[in-house]
């Protein structure tokens, strides 16, 4: 009863906190213009100074209670509270000094009067950001460029998008600006403390805050998704929740609601994708290998093995490191192939097609880290033998070796290479019985194997 | 790199040069000197820095690294071919409602019609696939591979009558005299085998139809290098390519090194970039002439591949024939080959004409995709399939159970394309029920452009080329990336 009359002062604070500004304005304005000061001016701005004291007392009052309600943080209200209390504690020594009839020097009032005003100005100000927001004094200035982005990532996070957590770099900055104020291990309202994740899970007096898996039966999500002049919808003062905000959250819980689900997991859902990369500034598509590669340019030491008519390469990105090379003679040998080994780390797509290529040959491409397109289709002296030195590429995704000789042994050795995606095996001795199993064991890899 | 090049290099002086400088007077004159000659001809540090973009093609990584484009000449049917409507054999005979036509311009060749009257295709439609395109029974074959294709139905353009509208999807403009495609991607990307040009164009002989400009193939006001170079059926595949009698192949190349010898003076001299475009055509004529057979020679090809694109295949100069020689320019890695097919102008006789059209290609076209996917080549190859712009949902002239003509229709029209970095079995876009207004995603012809860019790893607005004065590219100043066809 009492603490709800209390919040009842509390919410009158911005209503009579105008009253001490507009009487301290007018006393210090009769004080600075009335030049000749006789004695009943004298005692009208001696009377202001009272009353600046008596209504400031009243608002700091109203306002100490208003903050303690939960709704600010103390940070948030810190230099308010504190500029205000010393406002009104200097009100009432002017005031008292004057009426005890202490005569101060001009200097030493005008500074007195200044030092008020300053400090009118601080606690206003403080108070604005409050109730209108941070940026609210210069946010429509013609000049200062607007915040695009609602929800600030730090860069360093925002780089990393595939290690980001949707609890701990999502959800729970949502919380915190939105509910932690009232909802902290301090203050629970409600019996409910959201600052860590158990207890927010578990919920208050009323219930679970979270169903896993069932959003529209979590207490949390349907508090801030009703109706907002329903009277438990939360929050009950201040911005409420976004639209995206409120998806967000219930894709969250829709998806387990556990604290350790990566943020790249919304890739499920193209629509919260899109909105979660826009607010937050992610790109969240699926990379590739390559696109997540980091490479520098071969060296011109590097270059000078593979100049001359034998090999022709062009680069593949801007950066000038992802490199696609071919062999363009007719019969290849080991000199050549040691010459291509020497910008192995470049080389991305290699095309050794219709060379005569052997099966030791492929012993020297046995370590091409970064390798994703290997061709050597119309080879016909490469057999099974000379693939197992393939396994050991990490990163092939695409294998071409229609028109080589290898055979049903071949697959068990290319099943091995966990990063195949594609593979051509028409012209070869492989059975379509063994591609169907491996096709069985391997949906992932795509086998094309002729019409 | 362009003809004006050597006015920056501030060293060599033509006539040309001269009377730029001094035919404006004294005061221009001074002016020169005060002014760097950088600076009078407007290239400032930031346009080279634009320029500069240039070098560091591709400007990602590129999904396609050739495109076979099968240049469908004429504007083939789209409501007879891919886009079913329905709507239009239920009211078949009907006028076209007022609402739909609306104030648009038609042509002078049915604008004058008293009568607009609906026809729905004569031909079955049906599903296919597991992607359950609709494709009409003239195209047997394509319709086996469509769970490989990506359909645009929703394609319109600017023109409304042939050259404009060819000149349009070829080269980005209505007015002749840009770089066509295959071009621009030489200037951007330069050559991926130093034996064989990097633009190629074979054309079905014997067709008739509108008139195909070698313009159409044409480097605009690129170096000449760039133009496309057009491989004939025949004995001669590129003309006077071939020696003359009584010369042999060791007299050539001696003649050749001396004209190059004389030609570098030349350059030394006046510093036009154009002779050092003349010298690397010679030079590649001259690789030519043992490249060039080489690859025409289809001798070494198996029977069941000829069966595979048809008995045509084996006439050379046909579709079908141009098709399998298309496979073999990608093998050897030329990076854009253009196929011409005339003949889809269908005015009247539609019925009759486009089922023999349709015979003509719808089996090579096939043949093709599935023969570039079995060698592992449709990783990296675009093929495109499509017209300059499409047809009316009304007749020209008299509409009869069984026979009607269809005028041009630059709102909407159907193309395909399979291969390198495009979604496999999607449709995108559509038409309204009459086939007459696109309802969905409409893709303009600079969308397409700018696509099939991006595709190759090029960025569309960033390939420029500065000519009298100011930057062109492809898409000038339009186009956007459609999305939805990447993969």
């Amino acid at each position: 009863m009492l603490t709800e009359f209390l919040d009842f002062l509390g919410s009158l604070h911005p209503l009579i906190v105008h009253l001490p500004i507009g009487i301290i304005l007018l006393t210090i304005a009769i004080d600075v213009f009335m030049r000749n000061k006789n004695n009943s001016v004298y005692r009208v701005i001696t009377m202001g100074w009272f009353f600046t004291f008596f209504t400031g007392l009243l608002a700091a009052l109203f306002g100490w209670f208003l903050g303690d309600n939960g709704y600010y943080f103390e940070s948030q209200i810190n230099i308010h509270r504190w500029s205000g209390i010393a406002l009104v504690s200097l009100s009432f020594i002017i005031w008292v000094l004057r009426y005890i009839n202490f005569r101060f020097s001009k200097p030493f009032n005008r500074s007195l009067n200044l030092t008020t005003i300053i400090l009118l100005m601080v606690t206003g100000h403080f108070g604005g950001e409050m109730t209108h927001g941070q940026n609210y004094l210069f946010e429509n200035l013609p000049y200062i460029e607007k915040e695009i982005s609602l929800v600030k990532l730090s860069e360093a996070k925002r780089s990393k998008a595939d290690s980001l957590m949707v609890y701990e770099d999502l959800i729970h900055p949502i919380l915190e600006e939105k509910c932690m104020a009232c909802h902290n291990q301090n203050h629970a309202y409600g019996g409910l403390n959201m600052s860590a994740f158990e207890s927010m899970v578990k919920g208050g007096n009323s219930g679970t805050g979270i169903k896993k898996g069932k959003p529209y039966e979590s207490l949390i999500y349907k508090r801030v998704s009703f109706p907002h002049d329903h009277p438990k919808f939360m929050p009950p003062a201040g911005v409420p929740l976004s639209y995206d905000q409120i998806a967000t959250l219930e894709w969250w819980i829709d998806n387990g609601a556990e604290k350790q689900i990566p943020v790249t997991s919304v890739r499920n859902d193209a629509k919260i994708q899109r909105m979660i990369e826009i607010q937050y500034g992610l790109d969240l598509k699926e990379k590739t290998f390559l696109e997540t590669l980091k490479l520098a340019s071969p060296s011109p030491e590097m270059l000078k093995s593979i100049q001359g008519e034998k090999y022709f390469f062009r680069y593949l990105n801007p950066e000038q490191s992802f490199m696609d090379l071919k062999f363009t003679k007719k019969e290849i040998n080991t000199k050549d192939l040691i010459n291509i080994q020497k910008v192995k780390k470049n080389i991305v797509w290699l095309n050794l097609m219709d060379c005569m290529l052997k099966d030791d040959h492929l012993g020297y491409l046995n370590d091409f880290p970064n390798l994703t397109r290997l061709k050597i289709q119309k080879n016909p002296l490469i057999t099974n033998k000379g693939i197992e030195a393939l396994k050991n590429l990490e990163n092939l995704s695409e294998l071409n070796l229609y028109g080589t000789r290898v055979s049903d042994a071949a697959l068990i050795t290319l099943g091995q290479i966990q990063s195949l995606k594609k593979l051509f095996l028409w012209n070869t001795r492989i059975t379509p019985q063994a591609i169907a199993d491996f096709k069985a064991q391997h949906p992932e890899i795509e086998i094309v194997a002729g019409l | 790199m362009h003809c004006n090049d050597h006015h920056h290099e501030n060293k060599n002086y033509s006539r040309r040069d001269f009377l730029t400088k001094t035919s404006l007077g004294l005061g221009a004159l001074s002016l020169g000197s005060m002014i760097s000659p950088v600076n009078a001809y407007g290239q400032s540090e930031f346009l080279n820095l634009l320029d500069s973009e240039k070098m560091k093609l591709p400007h990602f990584v590129p999904k396609a690294k050739r495109v076979i484009y099968l240049f469908q000449s004429g504007a083939p049917s789209q409501l007879d071919l891919f886009d079913y409507k329905p709507k239009l054999n239920e009211m078949f005979g009907k006028e076209v409602p007022k609402s739909i036509i609306g104030e648009q311009r038609l042509t002078g060749m049915s604008s004058g019609q008293n009568s607009f009257p609906m026809a729905g295709s004569l031909f079955q439609f049906n599903q296919h696939g597991q992607s359950g395109a609709w494709m009409s029974e003239l195209m047997p074959y394509t319709s086996k591979i469509v769970d490989d294709l990506c359909f645009i139905k929703s394609m319109y353009t600017d023109a409304i009558n042939h050259d404009p509208a060819m000149t349009m999807i070829q080269t980005g403009s209505e007015l002749p005299g840009r770089p066509s495609i295959g071009s621009w991607l030489s200037y951007g990307l330069g050559t991926d085998n130093k034996n064989l040009p990097e633009f190629v164009v074979l054309v079905t002989k014997g067709k008739n139809g509108q008139p195909l400009y070698s313009r159409l193939w044409g480097n605009g006001f690129l170096p000449s290098q760039h133009q496309g170079v057009q491989f004939r059926s025949g004995k001669d595949a590129v003309l006077y390519l071939d020696n003359p009698p009584g010369v042999s192949s060791g007299i050539r190349e001696e003649q050749l090194k001396s004209l190059e010898k004389l030609q570098r003076i030349q350059h030394a001299d006046i510093g036009d970039p154009e002779i050092l475009t003349k010298i690397s055509n010679y030079e590649m004529a001259y690789r030519m002439q043992t490249s060039v057979p080489e690859v025409m020679d289809v001798s070494d090809e198996p029977e069941y591949i000829f069966d595979l694109y048809g008995e045509d295949s084996k006439n050379p100069g046909t579709f079908a024939a141009n098709c399998l020689l298309a496979r073999k320019l990608v093998e050897k890695d030329v990076k854009f080959i253009q196929l011409y097919h005339r003949g889809w102008d269908q005015h009247g006789n539609l019925p009759k004409d486009i089922k023999k059209q349709a015979k003509e290609t719808d089996q090579a076209t096939a043949a093709l995709i599935q023969d570039l996917k079995q060698r592992g080549l449709l990783e990296d190859t675009l093929v495109i399939w499509g017209g300059e712009f499409g047809r009316t949902n009304y007749s020209q002239g008299m509409l009869k159970p069984d026979n009607y003509g269809r005028d041009h229709h630059p709102r909407c029209f159907t193309i395909f394309m399979a291969g390198a970095g495009v979604k496999k079995g999607i449709t995108i876009g559509a038409t309204d029920d009459f086939g007459y207004n696109i309802a969905e995603r409409p893709v303009h012809v600079h969308d397409f452009q700018a696509t099939l860019m991006h595709l190759l790893g090029i960025d569309h607005e960033k390939l420029t080329f500065k000519f009298q004065g100011r930057r062109y590219r492809l898409t000038d100043v339009h186009g956007n990336v459609v999305k939805e066809v990447l993969a």
